[in-house]
């Protein structure tokens, strides 16, 4: 922070986080502590309240709510740092493999005890990250907990919690942080699931919205001191086409969207990344696809026949493509909706 | 300093500054200015110094809790803060403490906070229940103040229950604020605010949310805190990062009856300033951008730092205010700053800001000051935030909820302590106040004066 004295004309300009260099306009200097108390330099007298200020926290963030990523109020330089790149290998050719980037890395993934959320977590934990993860049955949490543990020499952090219940759910994520010594990627997949009715929209907006919301904000202490944060959102092809029935489901996905492109805009200059994951159709084993599958065969039949591909997606398809764009590998792309749906929508890709 | 020092004071221009007035200001403004803006009220006011013992006399403080605090409207609560039956809040004011109650009949009451058994105080805090019970004995009353229950009754035979309601106070409502007075014999509240709800038409204070509520404890007497507040004179002294675009030393200040008002305007650089300062480093100076960096928000080349400041507070509130496109450029960034005797004070238009000043517990050198942001909203109401309490050492930024103010109060907390120190010691007698700039510290004592029977 360097600020001219509108009256004297002295430059001012924060040195620590109790100093001021103060220099009058006839060229003398001298450092300040509060209170313009003077500790060296020719200049001897320096007005108080402008030391105050100049010494004030976080003046863009408490205005703007974003940082400018000025080197001297961050403490890191500005914008999205490149972040590094830890292992390399050699394909057969001799050249490098493109890498991810995410041996050693950190992430957390919300209900991830089962479905697409299980398969990003084993995807990150097959890509040599260390995973916390949450989910609200205990059971399915442990087994998932065991499969991950499974997988390398990697630290797993699970307990059960309702993202819904919002001091909880912060709690579960800084003390992950702290568990596994800091956190580069926060994955919100968490839903409150598609249902009729007012309890829907409620649960909808506890669970998808206000999951997303909070854990951005219980990581982003993690995320800012990484040079690898990243965030993503799982939302929904229901946000973007009309699937049939108007439901909170739909509209609460579509606010993912948006809140992420908001995101991905204010922690640009923090160096975190936000990107959203819109998934069509995804089958597997205890979805709801199964059971509409067995219960509304008419249903699954005409969503099967809108999939491009003539197949329905499997959940470790949307991990690859969510690991991806959580990892280091993908360092330029920030407010970006990957639609993975096998050709499930049928609007232009603009 | 010889007579000599000071330069004779010019004339030509009224009792206010030279150069551009603030009705000049809403004439170039970009709509046309709503008619509250246009009202203009100084007046004669014969204070124009008082004596140091007002801040430093225990004796004086005294006085005060016979004269202002027992006899005075003043704000307890938020409407919201008791929206059910039963919710009640405290409010403490120089050691005493009032209960203020929503009964069963959803009527707002207000009770003096103390069992009439043995005097313990009701409620030590704000909640819900069916009843005041009071922890020491168990003495119940229900939500209207009339004894319920009381354990043992065969042994108070000479307790009649009519005799032992509890005492109310008086309850008034305006703008979503609750207001209290403990003088049974005091004018209605509507007749005490006067015009006040007329100028709060455009901006309706009722329909707003309280998004943050900051209590301190200030190492100052009240009126030195709240005075501290009241005018836009310290700007030069104590914010000078702000000159370059704020009409401090034009602000205009008006008073009516038991109200006063202060319009200090945004995006205009300062008549201390000899050479004004361009567009873009009026809007810096409120960013307070940088020297070393680029500047968080340009103004557009054909636009004025006003206008863009306009558009840009219309754009951030058009989602909480139907009404948003009518604002005038004033309205969406000036400092309308009210004053309602002895200690509360709501900010028009939509600045959000509302304070109260209060002597802290029973003492003439402690202050409890609070700041409340009062926010628009559109569709459910969100829910009040709890009060973050600060204490005497404790920095204003550590209330994260206030944002960038918390830097300018920071500024503000910094001279007041030494007020304090140097009224204590002080040789000479009385302060005085400045004629224009200080119009309504002199309105405050005028009223303070009159209520005392002065």
């Amino acid at each position: 922070m360097k600020l001219r004295h509108p009256l004297s004309g002295a430059i001012y300009t924060k040195h620590g986080d109790d100093r001021v260099l103060v220099e009058s306009a006839d060229g003398q200097s001298g450092v300040f502590a509060p209170g313009a108390r003077h500790l060296r330099g020719a200049l001897r007298e320096a007005d108080p309240h402008m030391i105050g200020w100049v010494l004030s926290p976080d003046m863009q963030d408490r205005r703007t709510g974003t940082s400018r990523g000025n080197a001297d109020q961050a403490g890191r330089p500005p914008g999205v740092g490149l972040p590094k790149l830890r292992t390399t290998t050699r394909n057969k050719k001799g050249r490098q493999d493109m890498d991810l980037g995410l041996t050693g890395r950190k992430a957390l993934i919300t209900a991830a005890s089962r479905g697409i959320g299980l398969a990003i977590a084993q995807t990150f934990a097959d890509e040599g990250c260390d995973v916390a993860i949450c989910a609200r049955g205990e059971s399915g949490l442990e087994a998932a907990r065991k499969d991950l543990e499974g997988r390398g020499d990697l630290k797993v952090f699970a307990r059960a919690v309702d993202v819904a219940e919002g001091e909880a759910f912060k709690g579960f994520i800084s003390d992950a942080a702290e568990a596994l010594g800091g956190l580069d990627i926060y994955v919100s997949n968490a839903s409150g699931g598609a249902g009729p009715g007012e309890q829907a929209w409620q649960a909808s907006f506890d669970v998808d919205v206000m999951g997303a919301v909070r854990g951005v904000e219980a990581a982003l202490p993690a995320l800012e001191a990484t040079d690898a944060g990243s965030v993503v959102f799982i939302s929904s092809t229901a946000a973007l086409e009309y699937l049939g029935v108007p439901q909170a489901y739909n509209a609460m996905k579509a606010a993912l969207i948006a809140h992420a492109g908001d995101l991905s805009q204010a922690l640009a200059p923090k160096g975190v990344r936000v990107n959203v994951i819109t998934p069509g159709p995804i089958y597997f084993e205890g979805g709801s696809w199964e059971m509409i599958k067995q219960a509304m065969p008419e249903m699954y039949k005409g969503a099967l026949a809108q999939c491009a591909i003539g197949r329905m997606g499997a959940p470790e398809e949307v991990a690859r493509a969510t690991v991806f764009l959580a990892s280091p590998a993908a360092s330029l792309i920030t407010g970006a909706n990957l639609v993975c749906d096998g050709g499930f929508t049928k609007r232009m890709p603009f | 300093m010889t007579s000599a020092a000071l330069p004779h004071v010019e004339a030509g221009h009224g009792p206010r500054s030279p150069g551009l007035s603030y009705q000049d200001l809403l004439d170039a403004d970009t709509r046309p200015a709503p008619e509250v803006l246009r009202l203009q009220a100084a007046r004669e006011l014969p204070v124009v110094r008082v004596p140091i013992e007002r801040y430093t006399s225990q004796a004086f403080h005294e006085l005060e809790v016979e004269k202002i605090w027992k006899k005075v409207w003043q704000f307890a609560c938020r409407e919201d803060d008791v929206p059910e039956p039963g919710d009640h809040e405290t409010y403490e004011i120089a050691g005493m403490s009032l209960l203020i109650v929503r009964g069963a009949d959803r009527r707002l009451r207000a009770f003096h906070n103390t069992c009439l058994h043995r005097g313990r105080a009701l409620k030590d805090h704000a909640g819900r229940s069916g009843e005041l019970r009071c922890p020491f004995h168990g003495w119940t009353w229900n939500l209207e103040g009339e004894l319920q229950e009381l354990p043992c009754r065969w042994d108070f035979p000479h307790v009649e229950r009519e005799r032992y309601a509890l005492p109310q106070v008086q309850v008034g409502v305006w703008g979503g604020f609750v207001f209290i007075n403990m003088d049974p014999d005091c004018e209605p509240l509507e007749s005490y605010l006067g015009d006040l709800p007329r100028h709060f038409t455009r901006w309706p204070l009722e329909k707003r949310f309280k998004e943050a509520h900051v209590a301190k404890i200030m190492p100052c007497n009240w009126k030195a805190n709240q005075e501290a507040f009241m005018e836009a004179y310290h700007v030069v002294g104590t914010h000078p990062q702000l000159l370059k675009g704020i009409g401090d030393a034009n602000s205009q200040y008006d008073a009516w009856d038991n109200f006063s008002r202060a319009i200090t305007a945004n995006m205009t650089p300062s008549p201390h300033l000899p050479d004004g300062a361009s567009e873009q480093e009026q809007l810096d100076s409120l960013l307070s951008a940088s020297l070393d960096g680029d500047p968080p928000m340009r103004v557009p080349e054909d636009m004025t730092a006003r206008a863009f400041l306009g558009q840009v507070t219309r754009m951030q509130l058009q989602a909480s205010v139907p009404s948003v496109g009518e604002l005038t450029d004033a309205e969406l960034q000036d400092s309308f700053y009210y004053s309602l005797f002895p200690n509360f004070h709501p900010w028009g238009a939509y600045n959000r800001i509302v304070y109260r000043f209060r002597p802290f517990e029973n003492r003439v050198d402690r202050a409890l000051m609070e700041v409340l942001y009062l926010s628009p909203y559109r569709g459910r109401k969100p829910e009040n935030a709890k009060t973050t309490w600060l204490d005497i050492d404790e920095p204003w930024t550590n209330a994260d909820e206030l944002g960038s103010l918390a830097n300018i109060f920071a500024q503000d907390s910094f001279n007041l302590g030494r007020v304090q120190d140097g009224l204590r010691g002080a040789q000479h007698s009385h302060v005085t106040f400045a004629n224009y700039q200080e119009t309504k510290i002199r309105h405050f004592h005028t009223l303070l004066d009159r209520h005392l029977g002065a």
